[in-house]
């Protein structure tokens, strides 16, 4: 039977988050208007590693910016950093190897990007905070809760902006998905599962190699916190300065759980083991179980994150209703969504442009497999009515900068970030400590 | 009178027909296969329509669009092209120059068909491009694209058999 939503979003969050002061379906409170709308943005980016090189190629294509400063502690990646700069814009950005050094130097900054290991991340907004400047920071926040509610307080006690690198939260297809068909069209009817997975290839898994003849001297690695070089490039396996796969990965996608749901978890369980990677101080295969009291009732979320397989359409999410189920992923081939036997037609959201019906696939013949009259009908099978050709991160910066101009609100501030990431931060202890965790708002709020 | 004229009146009228067919499919061919070769393809992105109305998530649907342009010029299809390069009897310099040139010269060899200039001349001409293909394609083995030039070729040959039967003609002369 059809149960039809009676709560509004509004109503939802209000008695959802009453326990942890929790809005996490309500982010972009901040806005600021620094430069005019016909200004340039002068952006210091910190950290030119492979995924500051990702957000740098998506800033390409926005207008209105200027790079003023790159950073980053490694002179190839800053020699790189800052020869991509001189080739968009026309002159040399000035190069550091010192964040302090850089923002003591450098006047008329408007914003920071920042793509420094997540152990660096707190340290890094809460400076560029505090010096006055907007900051778009990757996700994770940071390697620990504590140093990510330091990123809020700072954000919320300089009145500055910042952006946490959660990017489908700008993606079209995410929010279109989210507003329009979730809680617009209630086309999922009730949400009962939600699942997602990330599931990386061994290959794509390996430590990350480096030129010895590059390396950088070991008393300048010290000082900014590792070991030596090897943990300079795998900062993502260590416990000190990551949270691991389910923080670097897993996050992206638990995000979207919270964000969806509009809710934080109450309850996590998780397990995990090194059953590869044996000598990685991090899990390399993890599970975990997210409880939910939604308004409508229970709901549970499974999130797998793998580092050996890649098998099993490698990254999406998925929530399961009683009327249908939307599978999406940052990859639209990925995507599709399914409507029950039994539910409503769509017919009508097709008309008015909502929704696409994919081919039907072929029939099947018949089987004689007794336990065949035990399964389902199949069922339809839509898809979104469009996509988006830019790099996945270039709606969230746009976002960012519009903030930054005081033409939109962000899409994911720090604390609508935190909330959002706080229940990952107690997955690993759970898997450690192979018990289940109550989430209170002691484990949740700032 | 002249031997042309000669030809013209006692030319029987399916000799007529079937060299004015034959000269409008050669000339078809080439010219259409010389214009191909600047054409590309334009993607442009459109905003979905909701409710009659264009979104505002920036949800788009791709259309692509074929068009002719001057900077899409491909002479050889850059499959073939690197085959080429790699057979030791293929001349590095003229291959550059041949990949230039194909294009124009279909179509110029095209509208001089079409239009019934130097008939036997363009034909000849037309037929020796279509041999040096078939050259190109013996080297790296593509028996099929041989048989299928070889076709053309036997078209080129009975156009120019046919050519005393030829009318409507620019330049009646070579």
């Amino acid at each position: 039977m059809n149960e039809p939503s009676v709560i509004s979003r509004r109503d939802f969050l209000a008695k959802a988050g009453i326990g942890a002061g929790l809005v996490l379906g309500a982010p972009g409170m901040l806005r600021a208007a620094t430069p005019g709308a016909s200004d340039k943005i002068h952006i210091a980016l910190i950290g030119m590693g492979k995924q500051g090189r990702v957000l740098f190629e998506a800033m390409a294509n926005i207008p209105g910016l200027h790079f003023q400063a790159v950073c980053d502690i490694w002179g190839y990646n800053l020699k790189g950093g800052v020869a991509k700069v001189r080739a968009l814009q026309g002159h040399t950005p000035n190069g550091y190897t010192d964040i302090d050094d850089l923002l003591a130097k450098e006047k008329g900054l408007d914003a920071a990007v920042i793509a420094t290991p997540d152990f660096w991340h707190s340290p890094h907004t809460v400076k560029c905070l505090d010096a006055g400047l907007h900051v778009y920071c990757e996700k994770m926040m940071a390697h620990t809760i504590e140093a990510a509610r330091e990123m809020v307080r700072a954000m919320e006690r300089s009145g500055k902006l910042c952006q946490i690198g959660h990017q489908r939260r700008s993606n079209p297809r995410y929010r279109f998905t989210r507003e329009r068909l979730i809680d617009g069209e209630r086309i999922c009817g009730r949400i009962i599962n939600a699942n997602g997975q990330w599931n990386r290839s061994l290959r794509a898994s390996q430590d990350i190699a480096f030129n010895k003849k590059l390396a950088i001297d070991p008393a300048v690695l010290n000082r900014y916190g590792f070991k030596d070089m090897h943990q300079f490039m795998n900062w993502r396996t260590y416990r000190d300065l990551s949270g691991g796969p389910i923080s670097d990965l897993g996050a992206h996608q638990i995000d979207i759980f919270n964000w969806f749901f509009g809710i934080a978890p109450k309850r996590v369980y998780a397990s995990g083991g090194n059953d590869y990677f044996k000598d990685r101080e991090h899990f390399d295969n993890v599970m975990c179980i997210f409880d939910y009291d939604t308004p409508q009732g229970g709901a549970r979320a499974f999130y797998q994150v793998l580092t050996t397989t890649s098998a099993g359409g490698g990254f999406w999410e998925s929530f399961m209703g009683t009327e249908g189920t939307i599978k999406i992923s940052e990859i639209a081939s990925n995507s599709a969504i399914y409507r029950e036997d039994g539910a409503p037609p769509w017919d009508a959201l097709v008309d008015r442009g909502l929704l696409r019906r994919q081919p039907a696939p072929p029939k099947p013949p018949p089987s004689a497999d007794a336990v065949a009259s035990y399964e389902s009908a199949a069922p339809e099978v839509f898809e979104l009515p469009g996509g988006f050709n830019k790099p996945a991160h270039q709606p969230h910066l746009e976002n960012f900068f519009s903030a930054v101009r005081g033409e939109a609100t962000l899409h994911c501030d720090a604390r609508h970030a935190f909330e959002s990431e706080a229940p990952i931060f107690w997955v690993n202890p759970s898997a450690h400590s192979r018990a289940p965790i109550e989430l209170t708002p002691e484990h949740l709020a700032v | 009178m002249t031997d042309q004229e000669t030809d013209r009146d006692e030319s029987p009228l399916g000799l007529v027909f079937g060299a004015l067919l034959l000269r409008l499919w050669l000339g078809m061919r080439a010219l259409q296969t010389g214009l191909e070769k600047y054409a590309g393809t334009k993607a442009t992105d459109q905003a979905v329509n909701i409710d009659g109305t264009p979104n505002t998530y920036g949800l788009s649907a791709t259309t692509t669009v074929k068009h002719y342009a001057l900077e899409n010029y491909h002479g050889l299809p850059k499959a073939l092209a690197s085959k080429f390069e790699a057979e030791p009897l293929m001349s590095k310099a003229m291959l550059p120059l041949f990949d230039k040139l194909l294009g124009p010269a279909m179509i110029l060899l095209g509208i001089a068909i079409l239009l019934g200039i130097a008939q036997r001349v363009s034909l000849f001409f037309l037929g020796l491009l279509f041999t040096s293909l078939t050259w190109g394609l013996i080297l790296i083995k593509q028996d099929d694209g041989v048989s299928w030039l070889a076709t053309h070729l036997l078209l080129v040959v009975a156009a120019l058999a046919l050519a005393p039967h030829n009318r409507f003609t620019v330049l009646r002369k070579w």
